[in-house]
């Protein structure tokens, strides 16, 4: 093999090496699916808010179990202790995670109608993570509480 | 997409709180999970949004988002003022939308 050509192939050969490992991490990020409404935690509470502060409080009551053996259907049951009269009632019940995808399960509004402050569902959660109600108020205060729940199996794919 | 309503406790009086639970048989895609055989997405197919209504008056709005569960079950409370109509308004992001409804009859 002649000095010339030698080298014009060990450079291709080099160059193959090179691109190889680019191709394959672009190809994980390409695996990467990203949801049609991703959408993080912090962002998601800001958004309900509007930029108002949250209070933790005993008046909202989240029930999860604190451990849930597959992610795909975990219950949720949130409760407000409120009169639910037409001048103190909780205007709605925001229901959150703190990990999935898209930080947002679902915002209930409710009416002095339901006579009970209580919103129950079943949700998928992808990991261990906080699931977090924030109860609207009336009187335009936020009040919320969480629950951590482990997560052996996750619940999204 | 079929769908179930039910109210708990079965008799009930006007002024009673009962519950009211909605179920719809529905897959919630979230738009994320890839098809076993062909790898290919499968698109997002959620429901959305939930009204329940009672003689036509709203009582409660639903947004919804993906990270519910498969056949996802809503359940409120409900002060029953005199007999009626409940009527449930599901809609998915793909403008599908159902609309059942359950006489409430208190009795006493």
């Amino acid at each position: 093999m002649e000095r010339r050509s030698f080298l014009k192939s060990f450079t291709a050969a080099a160059a193959c090496v090179a691109v190889l490992p680019r191709m394959a991490s672009a190809a994980d990020e390409a695996k990467k699916v990203v949801g049609p409404n991703e959408m993080n935690y912090a962002t998601a509470v800001a958004a309900i808010t509007g930029g108002k502060a949250v209070v933790e409080s005993a008046k909202v009551k989240v029930e999860a179990p604190e451990i849930a053996e597959n992610g795909a259907v975990v219950p949720v049951k949130v409760t407000v202790d409120s009169p639910m009269n037409d001048k103190d009632y909780v205007k709605a019940i925001h229901l959150l995670n703190t990990k999935n995808g898209n930080a947002r399960c679902s915002n209930v509004y409710l009416t002095p109608a339901n006579g009970e402050a209580f919103f129950g569902t079943r949700i998928k959660l992808g990991g261990t993570q906080d699931v977090v109600a924030i109860a609207q108020m009336s009187d335009g205060t936020f009040l919320s509480a969480k629950q951590n729940v482990k997560v052996t199996i996750g619940g999204c794919g | 997409m079929k769908t179930l309503i039910k109210i708990k406790p079965k008799t009930y009086a006007a002024g009673d709180i009962v519950k009211i639970d909605f179920m719809a048989m529905h897959p919630m895609e979230t738009g994320m999970r890839k098809d076993k055989d062909t790898g290919v997405l499968i698109p997002a197919n959620y429901i959305d949004e939930v009204k329940f209504l009672f003689n036509d008056t709203l009582i409660t709005k639903m947004v919804i988002w993906e990270s519910l569960s498969v056949n996802p079950l809503f359940s409120i409370s409900f002060k029953v003022p005199s007999a009626g109509t409940l009527k449930v308004i599901a809609k998915t992001n793909t403008g599908q939308s159902v609309e059942s409804s359950e006489p409430i009859t208190p009795k006493g």
